[in-house]
């Protein structure tokens, strides 16, 4: 095909975003899942990490609402939706394949919500998501087409990442990752980044103590990282 | 025969800038028997590079793509021709003969119609078509400000006054209703400021122009710069823009023998 | 018609919920608005094929070719010199009261003067095993991609029913479209141009698009410029189109050509198109050869351009337009389907049997008013077709929409889509409607 417009790149990368999400929040909730079998309100950490206020009559509540609850827009089910929104009109890019895993992880997540034993029922989600990824990775040829999505991906675990406060060495990773893609786009295009706040970035997340002290500035450097630095005429 | 000089000049001016415009112009008089260019010449600012069709009309289109912002589309167009209304037209179109969007006759006009059909008893094509226009003359007062370009015949009718474009799109509705192949042009006329506008109809073998805003035969003092079944085909400029703007139009145009 | 054996058959039927199941998995939806709101739903498939002879299919494939090129000549003819019109064969009336007339597009001749790509021609088998044609779809006929994905996963779920009968594979459609769209190209990438998402048919644009290796594109996307249709890249850049397969209708091509409101299409097409500098899939103006009322011309014009008689008949058809024609209808009004013309998709279609007397005698007015409005039909007594329903099989009513596309040559797509009606008393069976689906099996020998 070679060609691809502003809107399917658009889409491409919030595909790479919402998917990503839709997977760390997953997992995230797993362990806050696990550390609630001792401690009931295990869950008021992961309600601090997005700055949300606790209204959830217990972890059950909790679960069902950030699991399953397309209404809420921190749960996994909204993230999977507005996945699969952006994936619908990317078939003849991504194909039908790889769409159709996504699908899946629809109604696996609407089969979980009946299940007795959640987390046990969402574990084929695991195999799910990777498989659409090497699905994605099979299926675009066009190597700067494919680091978009990559691109969304990246920021998208980063910024779960910053905000759930994982360690510095795992965050370091993800972001020698981004690095790797985000100079792979060419110059004049919409997802080369931005001067300014890449350096920043490279400033917050290149030492511990900095992370410890600005991780969610790198959260907002993240926001800004494809605004345009300067009118080009 | 006459020689006629002719300018028409419009300028679109927008209240903020536009962009990715796409436009349409209808404006290089297309050349027959009865119009032969000596010379004309098209001007466009701001500069764009612009592709010539002739549409199924028989109408020179003139279309042009402005990607950038600007906030002004200028044309003027400007030459000689060599009119000889002696000679006659023969392009003649079958869907001539039915109705078109702006001239679909409501009840009123049908019985007015009903009318001049039983009133009417000229033969030829050519003396009914001329006591039709006559008596839509008589019926309609060409006064401005009660119209616009969107007025179909039937409107203008109850309205009971209209300006060229409007008694052209009754008399063609009233000819077409009396089974009389009819055309709308739009054109240069002397006795006007603006561009004019009117009709002919088809004899059997040739077309004949007649001006029912003036209720008289058209002679060597018209242009024709486009025809077709009705306003919709021969709009001079038609355009599709982007931006946050009023359209606004000015027009200029004069014709010297 | 030849039986498969019952177990092959119960077979694939046992898979019912299965096959289903992974139609859903692979987006298999048509979109709908019901009381303004928008709904994806999945199109129900019926896993008994409608199974069609080679034999029966081979004289079915002669007669839609040459149905096919009659319609393209007629189409040409109109648009240029309207020979069939001044010969007398068709009413001048026929042709410029039709919605389907475009002036716009007098004298315009698409490459290697084919119109009509990719024709959608409706059909239904009477209880004798005759075929009838019912409509002509010229325009923008849709649901290949139904039997095409479904076939895929049949064959997954019911291996041995496609091992023990020779049955013709219809996966070739995809090449078979990608070669007719490169023989309207005019220079530059094949393109779809879709509505958007929210439009019934997005399955199949843009699984249309991923198997023939088409940009699926909305008309934001595209520009003309130089009379030349380009695809706006994401990085500013422009890739030409030198064939457009569109799936939106005529009027709303060209806002600069066609209704100035039109707010998805793109302006100047039709300079570009006139042009000859990119190819429309079909080319617009087509709907003056789909209309009903002209249908009832279609074998006359089969004698006319080609000098054939018909291998295919028209379901017997009256015009209440000719004299003879309104008093058989008159006389027959209870009997008979009427259709109307301006409608499509099921809508406008009253059985004389199903009115009231005081309806009938209302609807024979409005007959007499406006004959050109409608065309009368026999009802054709259709041969029912098996579809599971719960734990038993029943037995409805289906049509047979064929694939013709015209490329280098004419093909009939050894496939189809089978529609049936879900209610036991109707005869309408498009989709809008509520009906289903089937695979349409061509069998080699």
């Amino acid at each position: 095909m070679g060609t691809i417009s502003l809107e399917h790149s658009d889409r491409l990368y919030w595909l790479g975003r919402y998917t990503e999400r839709f997977f760390t929040t997953l997992k995230a909730l797993g362990k806050v899942y696990d550390s609630m079998l001792e401690e009931k309100h295990g869950y008021q950490d992961y309600l601090e990490c997005f700055g949300l206020a606790d209204t959830y009559s217990d972890s059950r509540d909790f679960i069902r609402s950030f699991l399953f609850d397309t209404e809420n827009p921190n749960s996994a089910a909204f993230s999977l939706e507005r996945a699969y929104d952006n994936g619908i009109v990317l078939r003849e890019e991504i194909s039908t394949d790889s769409l159709s895993f996504l699908q899946m992880a629809k109604d696996t997540l609407k089969r979980a919500e009946q299940s007795g034993n959640v987390r046990m029922s969402l574990l084929p989600l695991e195999d799910i998501l990777y498989s659409f990824w090497g699905c994605i990775n099979e299926h675009i040829y066009d190597d700067e087409i494919r680091n978009i999505i990559y691109i969304g991906k990246t920021i998208e675990r980063l910024d779960m990442y910053i905000r759930l406060k994982y360690p510095f060495d795992a965050v370091e990773k993800e972001f020698i990752r981004l690095c790797k893609n985000l100079n792979r786009v060419p110059k004049g295009t919409p997802y080369r980044y931005n001067t300014k706040y890449l350096s920043e970035l490279v400033e917050i997340l290149g030492s511990e103590s900095d992370y410890a002290k600005d991780g969610i500035k790198a959260t907002e450097a993240l926001c800004s990282l494809f605004e345009t630095s300067e009118v080009t005429v | 025969m006459k020689r006629v000089n002719f300018y028409y000049c419009a300028k679109l001016t927008f209240d903020d800038y536009v962009h990715n415009h796409s436009f349409a112009l209808r404006v290089i008089p297309p050349e027959s028997e009865t119009q032969r260019l000596i010379s004309c010449s098209l001007n466009i600012t701001p500069y764009v590079s612009t592709q010539q069709t002739v549409d199924a009309f028989g109408n020179n289109v003139t279309a042009g793509y402005l990607k950038g912002d600007h906030r002004f589309l200028d044309f003027e167009i400007k030459g000689a021709a060599q009119v000889d209304h002696a000679k006659s037209r023969t392009d003649y179109m079958p869907c001539y003969l039915y109705q078109s969007q702006y001239t679909k006759p409501d009840d009123a006009l049908k019985s007015f119609y009903g009318q001049i059909k039983q009133e009417c008893t000229a033969d030829s094509v050519s003396d009914r078509a001329k006591y039709i226009c006559g008596a839509l003359a008589s019926r309609i007062v060409y006064e401005k400000g009660h119209t616009d370009t969107d007025t179909t015949a039937a409107q203008a009718f109850a309205l009971k006054k209209g300006v060229c474009q409007d008694f052209s799109h009754m008399l063609i509705s009233l000819l077409r209703m009396d089974g009389i192949a009819a055309r709308y042009i739009a054109g240069l006329a002397f006795c006007d400021g603006e561009t004019h506008s009117w009709v002919e109809f088809w004899t059997g073998d040739h077309w004949e122009g007649i001006d029912p805003a003036n209720d008289c035969p058209v002679n060597d003092d018209y242009i024709v710069i486009s025809q077709g079944r009705d306003f919709r085909d021969c709009a001079i400029d038609r355009g599709v823009m982007f931006g946050s703007y009023t359209k606004q139009l000015q027009l200029v145009r004069s014709i010297l023998t | 018609m030849v039986q498969l054996k019952q177990g092959q058959f119960m077979q694939a039927v046992g898979n019912a919920a299965e096959i289903n199941e992974l139609l859903r998995r692979y987006g298999v939806k048509f979109g709908i608005y019901k009381n303004g709101v928008f709904n994806e739903q999945f199109f129900p498939f019926d896993p008994i094929p409608r199974v069609i002879t080679a034999e029966d299919f081979g004289s079915i494939e002669k007669g839609l070719v040459q149905r096919v090129n009659a319609l393209n000549e007629f189409l040409y003819d109109i648009y240029h010199e309207k020979k069939i019109v001044r010969d007398g064969i068709v009413p001048e009336d026929f042709i410029y009261i039709s919605k389907g007339y475009l002036a716009e597009c007098e004298g315009i001749t698409p490459k290697n003067r084919i119109y009509s790509h990719i024709s959608g021609i409706d059909l239904v088998q009477a209880k004798d095993g005759e075929w009838y044609i019912l409509e002509d779809n010229l325009r923008i006929p849709s649901g290949a991609s139904y039997p095409l994905i479904a076939r895929e996963l049949t064959r997954i779920a019911a291996p041995r029913a496609f091992e023990e009968n020779n049955i013709v594979d219809n996966r070739g459609y995809a090449e078979l479209l990608k070669e007719t769209m490169e023989n309207a190209n005019c220079g530059g990438i094949r393109a779809i141009l879709t509505p958007g998402r929210y439009n019934a048919a997005y399955f199949e644009h843009s699984y249309l698009a991923e198997l023939t290796g088409s940009a699926l594109v909305q008309n934001d996307e595209l520009f003309v410029e130089d009379n030349i249709l380009y695809h706006r890249t994401y990085s500013g850049g422009k890739t030409r189109i030198g064939v457009l397969y569109r799936r939106i209708s005529d009027e709303y091509l060209d806002p600069l050509t066609f209704l100035p409101q039109s707010l998805i299409g793109i302006p100047n097409l039709m300079e570009a198109y006139r042009s000859g500098n990119v190819g429309i899939v079909n080319a617009p103006g087509n709907g003056v050869a789909d209309d009903k009322g002209i249908y009832y011309f279609v074998p006359k014009m089969i004698k006319y351009y080609l000098g054939e008689e018909p291998i295919l008949k028209n379901a017997p058809t009256y015009l209440p337009f000719y004299e003879e024609d309104m008093k058989y209808v008159m006389d027959n009004l209870e009997k008979l389907v009427i259709k109307d013309v301006a409608e499509a998709g099921g809508y406008g279609v009253v059985f004389g049997s199903d009115l009231t007397k005081e309806r009938l005698e209302e609807f024979r007015k409005t007959i007499i008013a406006e004959p050109r409005r409608f065309i009368a039909q026999e009802v054709i007594d259709f041969l029912d077709l098996p579809i599971v329903e719960g734990e038993e099989t029943v037995m409805r009513k289906a049509d047979l929409r064929a694939f013709v596309l015209s490329g280098e040559k004419t093909r009939v797509w050894a496939s189809g889509l089978t529609r049936f009606s879900r209610n036991p008393d109707s005869f309408v069976v498009n989709s809008s409607q509520g009906g289903g689906f089937k695979d349409t099996w061509v069998l080699s020998r």
